[in-house]
């Protein structure tokens, strides 16, 4: 077999495939349109690595007619020969300034952005400073002087924009974080003033019960104690209590006797005091569904007496 | 007397003035860049951010073909360039990045993703515009023959001559390369070094302490293949893990496709299974007894 032949056949396969699988083959024109030489057969067949193509989309297997067998390409000879020509000799480092970290750079997840850019941070880093010591070992200027001015990468106007952009980040964030702040202090604040006025309802209510219990006071003992202002203002702060109020009240000989209930008052009591009227009022309960008829109609009622002019039976 | 004056001139010359023309003619490094038609904004800025710190390039008119790219070496050499970056930009979306050395040299392909230009306002430094920068390479790069023949190439395109003509004194930005998830990664960082003006707790020992911003613009490359000449030639390397952008957006269509079609699939299937349930007829069935 010809190597014209095989490439021929390669060539047929390769559109075969293309039908069904479209790969890579945007470069293949490109290459093939440039040089079609010996050579390039020969890196076809001596590969130093002979690796299958993945089918990379047999989930679908209808669309998928001929599965791409085609060698991958990697002459690890000529590319060393290529990296070796390609080398400048002879220059000092810094011509060249070139800097290889010490470590490889290893990412555990290509997605974790920052352990991703903080791995790149550092390996620049590390170049930055090694290549910090080369430049001074080798005479010339590192430090660029805060006063030299010369035309930048980025224009003033646009570093301008990137500054204002900080700020306003800045400033956002400030004022968010006052108006939380402000919300909190307003429901601190409410609750503060909630408290305060129910004190200062307290005190009132407080002076108003002094200020009656003064003047009962005055009124009941006006003839017998003569009572000057000083000793006034110590027996107000002396009872203070209400109970010890009334106990003083009645050490004094006071006609009145503490308000007492009334016989109105204690019915309504018994009907709606202390949480209303009582539930299975009417319902049955075990004596009374035990006991069995004794059921007196009159029972309660006022035996019906007759007054005035009706006149009895007898006398009819 | 004007010759006996030129030949000592020339005498004087090459003994004191060759250190200087030999460093020049050692890394003498010039890049072309071009692209093709058919940029998109987010390409031409990339492009323009390159052309502000490779001092040693020189900006082209657009490419009308895409196919016929031996003519750039043509162009290269009218420019008198030994470097050229090229974008290949496919259905005004998908960014192709050409490098090659141009007389016939290795060249390669790259595919360009998560592509963010220096406009970003994010990207907060700045530096000198065409100042020389550091190189920063991955250990990655030494570890197979492909890495480090790319490593070369990067290293020999990027890296800014000693006396270019638009390059600036001082040292104020780091490019670094790293090779992570078999992609190139690309960044570039302003160096700051810390002292009584930018920081203001700086005592006499972190005085000098480097800290890096991050300036732009930031891609991240994936090889395609490499080729022995320039823009063409036989393929050397190429890249087993690198999935077409459009088989990608095909592969997402067709999922969308597949729901569709695996309905109807089954409306189908279910169709012929009641056909061939309803074959006996019994005794008892409408037809027999309705007769």
């Amino acid at each position: 077999m010809s190597p014209v032949a095989s490439r021929k056949q390669l060539r047929k396969s390769k559109k075969a495939a293309k039908v069904a699988s479209p790969v890579e083959e945007v470069v293949e024109p490109v290459v093939e349109q440039v040089e079609e030489e010996e050579d390039d057969i020969e890196e076809v067949l001596e590969n130093d690595e002979d690796e299958e193509d993945e089918e990379e989309f047999s989930d679908d297997e209808e669309d998928v007619v001929v599965k791409e067998q085609r060698p991958l390409y990697n002459d690890e000879a000529a590319l060393t020969r290529l990296a070796n020509d390609l080398k400048l000799k002879d220059l000092p480092w810094i011509e060249t300034m070139v800097v290889t970290s010490s470590e490889p750079t290893v990412v555990a997840d290509v997605e974790d952005e920052m352990a991703r850019e903080l791995s790149f941070y550092q390996q620049a880093l590390e170049a930055a400073n090694i290549a910090r010591d080369l430049v001074n070992q080798a005479g010339d200027a590192f430090t660029r002087p805060d006063d030299y001015f010369a035309e930048m990468l980025k224009s003033d106007e646009h570093m301008a924009k990137v500054r204002q952009r900080l700020l306003d980040e800045t400033a956002r964030l400030k004022a968010s974080a006052d108006a939380k702040r402000q919300r909190n202090l307003k429901k601190f604040g409410k609750k503060v003033q909630v408290e305060k006025q129910l004190e200062r309802q307290k005190q009132k209510t407080d002076m108003l019960d002094k200020i009656k219990l003064l003047k009962r006071k005055r009124k009941d003992g006006a003839g017998g104690d003569l009572t000057l202002d000083n000793d006034f203002d110590i027996a107000l702060e002396n009872t203070t209590d209400k109970k010890r109020a009334k106990t003083d009240s009645s050490q004094k000989g006071s006609k009145k006797d503490a308000p007492q209930k009334g016989a109105k008052r204690a019915h309504k009591d018994t009907k709606y005091g202390m949480g209303g009227k009582k539930r299975h009022a009417k319902s049955n309960t075990a004596e009374s569904s035990g006991a069995l008829g004794g059921f007196n109609k009159m029972k309660g009622k006022p035996i019906y007496k007759a007054k005035g002019k009706t006149v009895g039976k007898a006398k009819r | 007397m004007a010759t006996v004056f030129k030949a000592a001139e020339k005498a004087i010359a090459k003994s004191d003035g060759s250190s200087k023309t030999k460093d020049k003619r050692a890394n003498k490094q010039r890049v072309m860049l071009l692209s093709s038609r058919g940029v998109n904004f987010r390409h031409r800025h990339l492009l323009t951010d390159l052309e502000g710190f490779l001092p040693h390039s020189k900006k082209d008119a657009k490419l009308d073909t895409k196919n016929n790219l031996y003519v750039l070496n043509e162009l290269a050499e009218l420019n008198n360039c030994n470097n050229a970056i090229f974008f290949e930009v496919r259905k005004r979306q998908d960014l192709y990045l050409w490098m090659s050395k141009t007389p016939n040299g290795p060249s390669v392909k790259f595919h360009v993703q998560n592509l963010h230009t220096m406009d970003e306002l994010k990207m907060t430094g700045n530096c000198l515009k065409g100042s020389r920068h550091v190189l920063s390479f991955d250990k990655t790069f030494d570890s197979a023959p492909h890495w480090s023949l790319l490593k070369e190439l990067l290293a020999q395109v990027f890296n800014v001559p000693k006396g270019s003509r638009r390059s600036k004194p001082f040292i104020d930005h780091v490019l670094s390369f790293s090779i992570v998830d078999n992609r190139i990664w690309f960044r570039n960082y302003q160096i700051v070094e810390k002292n009584q003006l930018n920081t203001p707790g700086c005592t006499t020992l972190d005085k000098g302490d480097i800290s890096l911003i991050e300036i732009g613009p930031r891609f991240c490359l994936t090889t395609i293949r490499i080729f022995e000449g320039s823009f063409g030639g036989p393929t050397v390397f190429e890249n087993p893990e690198f999935v077409h952008p459009n088989f990608i957006r095909a592969s997402v269509r067709k999922e969308k496709l597949k729901k569709y079609q695996d309905r109807q699939k089954s409306i189908e299937t279910r169709k012929v299974r009641v056909k061939e349930a309803e074959g006996q007829e019994s005794e008892l069935s409408d037809k027999r007894v309705f007769e």
